[in-house]
């Protein structure tokens, strides 16, 4: 080694000391690993996450952390792309030395995380990704705290009991890993429950006009039309389907696009009287909910959906899982996430392995409406804070 | 007539409403491209980026000036012209000049400038979508016709309705230019020899300089004709890069009616694939087309090849 490069790696220890003392400083810390989309189409989703969790850790460090450690959020962005996603994983688990992963948002990423975690063997909570698959594969450090997608649709198949089921449906989704395991779960059901399908189209994402399929969906004349999108396509799909004036009992949506803030802001009066399934709302009857809404919304001045609520929640479990795992590796905080048992804002948290799921949450879902320009809860009636409006009026008949 | 004749010629009339309304604006896209490719032989690969910016500079209009985007069009036009006449001046003539071992070196350079404008975008703007939420985003015109006692509801979105309206003005405004102005018959007279028009005393450098600025200025009107209907991204000007290169390609290299044509051609295409064939195979529609007439029509759909 030459004294040149010498002298380099000597300044750069001295630098690392020095940066890592303030650190030591304050005392013992716990890093948990967290990717999620910062940046592209799932930033919006990304970035209420990020808010989230960061309000949960500010909560938990101020109550003196976890044994006496502070907790600290190593957010990274995936830009939504699986392949960062993986890379930033790998970078948690086998440099940073990360013992547990939490996050990222899409199904796709959530499935390729789980597959890393799965290999290194290190737990690993799946907080949104919601496609079936991710929990049917028999992995052991794979947690997931949200319902599969196949049980979103489940408030609404509460709420058509109430208002009488329609007859014929039309499905268009994203042909992504949450798009297609969500519209299919509805197909079954449809098909076992003698609702006619009429039109069941995938579509890729960044199509300009959805007119011609969208008029193609007004010939056919379906009852109600169900859509599973993120962001700006449910927008889109929306404000096209008000231009074209098709008149079904009920748009709804499958979450995701169809339950953030921003929808309203974008799809504007098109969005008004859409339903969509959601997992969350402010009017749950959990502890803390109320109180989750209320801080977040005077922190950020934007009201959480259940992405916020899910990220919220997912940091106390975090927490109440590091309290007892008897040791912070691997394997012991993978059998501390399996023995979880817990309220917590988002609702009860319970790892459970039933058919072919395994290490998954069950909870109720809800279903919400945009009434005047606002989310309102129409479904289960417990949670319900305004009267469901179905069938839906004419758009030619509104204001 | 019965109900179901008149419920699917209602989806026929639409299709084809939507479909000619996109194809205005895709027409638009692929008349800069066109143009560019008749007069220097070029394709530019960066023409989608250069749409990206346009629209960019149209949402930071709106965002903080609260500019609607058809009024910005005036900022856009200009603004985009000059870009153009820079991007000619200072990148690419001097590339053309000299003797590279790659001929096709002009070409390489327009798809650096595309990575280095939707990396820059990337950069500054982050990776965000944004909309333009103007006010009359989902207005619609009704159209109700009745056939045969049948009722036949057509309906005409007010911003797509515009931005046809416009891409039409400025496409009939550009063919004018050309056949009748000094400036336009230089452009055509480099376009069908280069050589000869210079011996003729036109300046063909200054004529590659105008070109190039129109037909970033053209797309870049596009772009902002299509913020108030779309939404926009940095990397959005691949896919339109695509459509261009596939409009160029159909109307005939250089050919500016066969531009038109080829952008109503794969708009029509996009919308009656989608729903009678399948919508997730939109995007292979144009692309078939395209193949089909490169093998059969290899001049274009007019069979000329010129402007």
């Amino acid at each position: 080694m030459t004294i040149r490069r010498t002298f380099v790696v000597v300044a750069m220890a001295a630098i690392a000391a020095f940066a890592a003392s303030p650190a030591l400083a304050q005392g013992k810390t716990f890093t948990v690993g967290v990717p999620l989309p910062l940046t592209g189409a799932e930033a919006k989703f990304g970035e209420m996450e990020k808010q989230a969790y960061e309000m949960a850790a500010a909560e938990i460090n101020a109550k003196g952390g976890v044994k006496g450690s502070k907790l600290v959020l190593d957010i990274q962005d995936s830009g939504g792309k699986p392949e960062t996603a993986t890379a930033i994983v790998e970078k948690f688990i086998t440099i940073d030395k990360y013992p547990i992963v939490v996050g990222e948002y899409t199904s796709q990423c959530s499935y390729a995380v789980a597959g890393v975690a799965e290999k290194y063997k290190v737990p690993y909570l799946v907080v949104t990704g919601a496609a079936d698959k991710i929990t049917q594969q028999g992995w052991k450090y794979v947690f997931r705290l949200n319902p599969p997608s196949s049980l979103y649709n489940q408030g609404l198949f509460g709420l058509w009991g109430q208002v009488g089921k329609p007859k014929t449906i039309a499905l268009l989704y994203e042909n992504t890993d949450f798009g297609t395991s969500t519209s299919k779960a509805m197909k079954d059901y449809c098909d076992a429950n003698g609702i006619q399908v009429v039109l069941n189209e995938g579509y890729q994402a960044g199509a300009v006009d959805f007119k011609p399929i969208l008029q193609k969906v007004k010939s056919l004349r379906p009852d109600v039309i169900y859509m599973v999108s993120y962001l700006m396509d449910a927008s889109l799909l929306m404000r096209q389907s008000k231009e074209l004036d098709i008149n079904p009992q009920a748009f709804i949506g499958g979450a995701a696009g169809f339950t953030l803030p921003e929808f309203l802001q974008n799809a504007a009066d098109a969005s008004e009287d859409a339903l969509s399934g959601t997992l969350w709302t402010p009017q749950v009857k959990y502890p803390g909910a109320k109180a989750f809404f209320d801080n977040f919304k005077a922190k950020y001045s934007k009201d959480p959906d259940y992405h916020g609520a899910e990220a919220y929640a997912a940091t106390y479990v975090l927490a109440d899982v590091l309290k007892r795992a008897r040791s912070w590796t691997p394997d012991d905080l993978r059998a501390a996430l399996s023995d979880t048992n817990m309220m917590t804002a988002f609702g009860p948290v319970k790892f459970v392995s039933w058919g072919q799921f395994t290490n998954q949450n069950r909870m109720e879902t809800l279903v919400l409406q945009v009434q005047n320009k606002k989310f309102e809860t129409v479904y289960p009636p417990d949670a319900a804070s305004a009267k469901a409006i179905y069938p839906v009026p004419r758009w030619r008949d509104r204001k | 007539m019965s109900p179901q004749v008149a419920g699917q010629l209602e989806l026929l009339g639409q299709v084809l409403i939507s479909g000619i309304l996109l194809g205005g604006l895709y027409a638009l896209i692929g008349l800069g491209m066109s143009l560019i490719m008749g007069v220097m032989k070029i394709i530019n690969l960066a023409h989608g980026e250069l749409m990206m910016v346009a629209m960019y500079i149209t949402f930071w209009a709106y965002t903080l000036a609260k500019i609607d985007p058809y009024v910005s069009l005036l900022i856009v036009f200009p603004l985009m012209f000059v870009l153009g006449v820079g991007v000619q001046k200072f990148l690419l003539s001097p590339v053309m000049e000299a003797d590279t071992v790659l001929p096709q070196g002009q070409v390489l350079l327009t798809v650096g400038l595309g990575l280095i404008l939707s990396n820059l975008a990337l950069l500054l703007f982050t990776a965000n979508y944004r909309s333009v939420p103007v006010s009359y985003a989902s207005k619609t015109i009704y159209w109700d016709l009745h056939p045969g006692g049948q009722t036949i509801s057509l309906s005409f979105s007010y911003p797509f309705l515009v931005a046809f309206c416009i891409a039409g003005v400025l496409g009939g405004a550009l063919f004018v230019f050309l056949a009748k102005t000094d400036t336009g018959r230089m452009i055509r007279a480099t376009a069908q020899d280069k050589r000869a028009a210079a011996l003729m005393g036109v300046n063909t450098k200054r004529i590659t300089y105008i070109t190039f600025g129109l037909g970033t200025a053209l797309v870049g009107a596009a772009g902002a004709l299509l913020d108030p209907v779309y939404y926009l991204y940095p990397n959005i000007g691949g896919p339109f890069t695509n459509k261009a290169f596939v409009i160029t390609i159909l109307g005939g290299l250089g050919d500016i009616p066969g531009a038109v044509l080829g952008g109503l051609v794969l708009g029509l295409a996009e919308s009656l694939g989608s729903v009678y064939i399948s919508l997730g195979y939109k995007d292979a529609f144009g692309f078939i087309i395209f193949v089909l007439v490169l093998i059969f029509m290899p001049r274009g759909l007019l069979g000329r090849g010129r402007i």
